[in-house]
């Protein structure tokens, strides 16, 4: 298990790493989807397996997808799509951050000392429990989350759509 | 909980607001013409009026029954809130009292808004706020109180700034909605303390409600939790700031009068009978809790008393038509206040009932006034300085003779209703605080005598405007009619009422005392004649000076300006809050000025070691390479406000950060 | 060597770092959205993680949770690549340093 465990985690850094560093946007892009799935192998490790599917799904089929076709429309037009845009202050904000998780998260992290064995050696979560608790306790979160949903997309048109007419007239 | 069952629980209760709900929703939906529109909100609140006038019947004859529907609203970390409707005999006469005047406007409405091509939305607002006001009376929960209390706040917001596309009623609009936020502040704070002291936020729950007398008595057995009142009084004056922000009270007062730039129904429904009253409701509802302590009913009474005096002031000095009966109603809020803080000191639980028949009594013919003056302004040409009014009363027979019931009502005109329900104020005031006594009798006969100044510029002499005055029509005549009966008639069942409404012991006390009648006799009647005298045969136009400011320039002055209550606002709120302003300018600039020259002084030192040692170092740092540091660093800083959005999504971080450690350290 | 919680806490703090420092200083608006999905991964991650290792996982709170995430990240994203067409609509450019309307 460790030894699936870090080489997601690798995976996942260099997917990350690669996605705000390489120039040219449809290789982040691409990088980012790496990063994706290396997300989804490691919910696997964790069992939650309905969860990694629809990381899968999600983010893999639909996010990423989105994204090659918003870099698509809008580079139409500029030309280039490997024409890269700079970064501005890379060194410092590298290092700020850079202080901050090894400053802060880290050592907090290891102060709380989570050394706790996991507890799902006997007990198996199945999709059933998760539909369950979905359709029972939490449905009218279902609800409003379906609205939020409905809200977004409907948002998403109005906002691409609305804009297109400007520049129409 | 079971709407369906209409036999022995209470439940059904919740129709009442659910009905205008439903008219709201296909009025916004569906859109309808205007006159679909107005047939869909009457048959709607028709529906409630049902209801109401049932739960009215359950309550007579049962005065101190109080029965209760309870049903959990959510669950957060084990705490249920629950929320539930209530049934005794305040709500009962309540209901009735706002489902009927709110029909009969809508009736009105119908004709007065038929040429206004938003009608449809027009009626769509009207239904929301019965919602909020017919919910706001049936709640048993603190909670649901409050929220249908901001439901009937934003339909006040929408309906008083519904011609929006005049600036003055946009900006009156926000006023109206932002002074009444600084009383709802007092109440959430009232209702939070009631939760955090009680666990509960129930008026009524088999025993251990908010206002039921165990919790009561626990509360009060808390002395001196905050400037010397008990427990009980705390949350008694907190939720009595919400009153004063809703009902109009000084020092918030200043909404009410500007609000009068809705329509008129609007300012019939919201301004004189029902909205404003629920600041009024609210203490009567509350009113255990401000039995536990005298200190909190001085404060209702000296408040009431002062606004009725106030009010009453700058009412005669006003030409507006609206604006004199407004501050009329602010006057009269401030009677009931009085009614409801001296009856609760001097006859203790029946002391409701005062102040409460008064509300009723006063939404009829103040509803009733509103209402004839829409008329009035109507056939004038939609005219509302009175000094361009006149001679109205050969021409609108109907109207003018309405309005008149309605003025000797509110005057206390004796055996019309305003006598019966003012009279019990005034011997409630005697008993309980001379000194607001006398200011209660001297409002009292101001009201009679700018009351009289109306009538007297609006239907004596000849017609003083442009065009042609006409009566209007039978849709708009009708209700006025119908509140007529009631503004006159209302107290002869005053006996009953106060029986009804007296909840919380059961039995009416009956005052009695023969100089408080003789004083109230004196007051209307005396009020009245000085109208005359001094009104009857003087010149009224609009060039003409008006007889009492000839009598009294420099006073009558003030008057007219009233009394500089929004100037003094302006003066000290506005110019404070210019001033934090300010200040908070002054240490940013102090801040960022001393930033500039750390960073000055930093690229210096820098400039200095790294620097070649020559001739050179002098001109660096001499006064114009000082500058020059300076000025870039300036740049440097001006960075920060450059609209270059990681900039500030940076600045967000690294607050966060910020916050974070901080959280840490002291959470350690 | 076995696993725990640390670990993916660990893990799951660098991937929020590498994220937020995308954040702020890629100026290409497209990559910023690509780090902010780095980052809400990040914490989703964390919630498995402490999921799997709390003492109950059978009431799944963990999963239910992320869910809910995942499904107002993927409206997030929708909207926020919608915005992005419009802005190139109206800037004709995804430099961030060039869209300075806050300014004004």
């Amino acid at each position: 298990m460790s030894i699936a465990f870090f080489m997601l985690a690798a995976v996942a850094v260099l997917g990350g790493v690669l996605a705000i560093t390489l120039r040219n946007v449809i290789h982040a892009v691409f990088s980012v989807l790496l990063f994706f799935s290396a997300i989804a192998g490691l919910f696997l490790l964790l069992i939650a397996e309905f969860i990694a599917a629809v990381q899968i799904l999600v983010y893999i089929g639909s996010v990423g997808i989105l994204m090659l076709f918003a870099i698509m429309l809008t580079t139409k037009v500029m030309g280039d799509p490997t024409r890269t845009v700079r970064s501005r202050g890379w060194v410092w904000g590298g290092v700020a951050v850079a202080a901050l998780l090894f400053g802060v998260l880290i050592p907090l992290i290891t102060r709380a000392g989570n050394t706790a064995e996991s507890s799902l050696s006997n007990f198996d979560p199945s999709v059933k429990e998760l539909g369950l608790a979905l359709m029972d306790p939490y449905f009218a979160s279902v609800g409003v989350i379906a609205l939020l949903l409905t809200a977004g997309l409907v948002g998403a048109v109005v906002a691409a759509s609305s804009a297109s007419e400007t520049t129409d007239s | 909980m079971n709407l369906f069952d209409f036999s022995d629980s209470v439940g059904w209760l919740m129709w009442i607001p659910i009905c205008p709900l439903i008219a709201g929703v296909v009025l916004a939906l569906l859109k309808p013409s205007g006159k679909v529109s107005a047939m869909v909100a009457i048959a709607a609140l028709t529906v409630s009026l049902g209801f109401s006038l049932k739960a009215f019947a359950g309550t007579w004859g049962h005065e101190a029954h109080t029965l209760t529907h309870n049903f959990t609203w959510i669950q957060i970390a084990g705490v249920n809130l629950e929320f539930g409707v209530v049934l005794n005999s305040l709500t009962g006469s309540m209901l009735a009292m706002v489902s009927f005047i709110g029909l009969l406007i809508f009736i009105y409405s119908a004709s007065y808004m038929s040429q206004d091509e938003r009608m449809g939305r027009f009626f769509c607002y009207l239904s929301i706020f019965m919602v909020g006001m017919l919910g706001l009376v049936v709640a048993n929960s603190v909670l649901m109180l409050f929220m249908f209390w901001e439901i009937v706040g934003l339909a006040s917001y929408l309906l008083i700034g519904f011609w929006f596309h005049k600036p003055s009623a946009a900006a009156a609009a926000k006023k109206a909605f932002i002074t009444t936020r600084i009383g709802d502040l007092g109440f959430l704070i009232g209702l939070l303390w009631a939760f955090k002291a009680t666990g509960t936020f129930l008026f009524f729950d088999g025993g251990v409600g908010i206002l039921e007398s165990s919790t009561i008595a626990a509360l009060a057995s808390n002395t001196n939790v905050l400037w010397g009142l008990n427990g009980a009084g705390v949350i008694a004056v907190f939720l009595f700031i919400g009153a004063v922000g809703k009902s109009g009270q000084l020092p918030l007062h200043v909404w009410l009068p500007d609000a009068m730039e809705g329509p008129t129904p609007v300012s019939a429904l919201i301004h004189a009978a029902t909205m404003v009253a629920a600041g009024v409701f609210l203490v009567a509802r509350a009113f255990p809790l401000f039995l536990a302590d005298t200190a909190a009913l001085e404060i209702v009474i000296w408040i009431g008393g002062l606004t009725a005096l106030f009010a009453a002031l700058i009412a005669i000095a006003q030409y507006d038509i609206k604006r004199i009966l407004a501050y009329s109603t602010v006057s009269q809020l401030g009677l009931m206040m009085v009614g409801l803080g001296a009856g609760g000191l001097a006859i203790q639980d029946g002391g409701v009932s005062i102040g409460m028949f008064h509300l009723l009594t006063h939404a009829f013919f103040k509803a009733l006034l509103f209402l004839g003056a829409g008329s009035i302004i109507h056939g004038c040409g939609d005219e509302q300085d009175i000094r361009l009014m006149g001679g109205v009363f050969s021409k609108m027979k109907i109207s003018s003779l309405a309005y008149l019931a309605g003025t000797i009502a509110l005057c206390a005109f004796p055996f019309t209703s305003g006598y019966f329900s003012k009279d019990q104020i005034l011997l409630s005031a005697w008993e309980a605080n001379k000194t607001v006594f006398w200011i209660s009798a001297f409002a009292s006969l101001l009201t009679a005598f700018y009351m009289t100044r109306q009538c007297c510029y609006v239907f004596l002499g000849k017609y003083r405007g442009e065009g042609h005055v006409h009566e209007s029509p039978p849709l708009m005549t009708v209700p006025l009619v119908i509140l007529a009966v009631f503004a006159l008639l209302l107290g002869y069942v005053s006996e009953h009422f106060y029986h009804v409404l007296d909840y919380l012991s059961g039995v009416h006390v009956h005052q009695h005392n023969s100089t408080v009648v003789i004083i109230s006799w004196i007051i209307a009647l005396g009020g009245i004649s000085l109208g005359l005298l001094v009104y009857a045969r003087a010149k009224m136009g609009i060039d003409d000076v008006d007889p009492v400011k000839r009598l009294m320039t420099t006073p009558y002055g003030w008057l007219e300006n009233r009394l500089y209550a929004d100037e003094l606002y302006q003066l000290t709120a506005f110019k404070l809050w210019g001033a934090l302003a300010k200040a908070i300018s002054a240490i940013e600039g102090l801040i960022y000025i001393m930033v500039v020259v750390a960073t000055a002084i930093v690229s210096m030192i820098g400039q200095f070691f790294s620097g070649t040692i020559d001739k050179k170092l002098i001109d660096q740092v001499s006064f114009d390479g000082t500058c020059k540091r300076i000025y870039e660093s300036s740049q440097i800083n001006a960075f920060i406000q450059n609209g270059f959005l990681q900039g500030y999504l940076r600045i967000v971080t690294a607050g966060a950060v910020v916050i974070g450690i901080l959280f840490l350290l002291l959470a350690r | 060597m076995e696993l725990t919680l640390n670990h993916f806490l660990i893990l799951s703090a660098i991937l929020f770092s590498i994220g937020l420092v995308g954040a702020l200083t890629r100026r290409h608006i497209i990559i910023m959205l690509i780090c902010l999905e780095i980052m809400l991964n990040a914490a989703n991650l964390n919630l498995i993680a402490f999921w799997h290792f709390s003492p109950n996982p059978e009431l799944m709170h963990g999963p239910l949770f992320t869910l809910f995430t995942i499904a107002i990240a993927a409206t997030e994203a929708a909207l926020g690549l919608a915005l992005v067409l419009a802005i190139f609509r109206h800037y004709q450019t995804i430099d961030l340093e060039q869209i300075q309307g806050l300014k004004e």
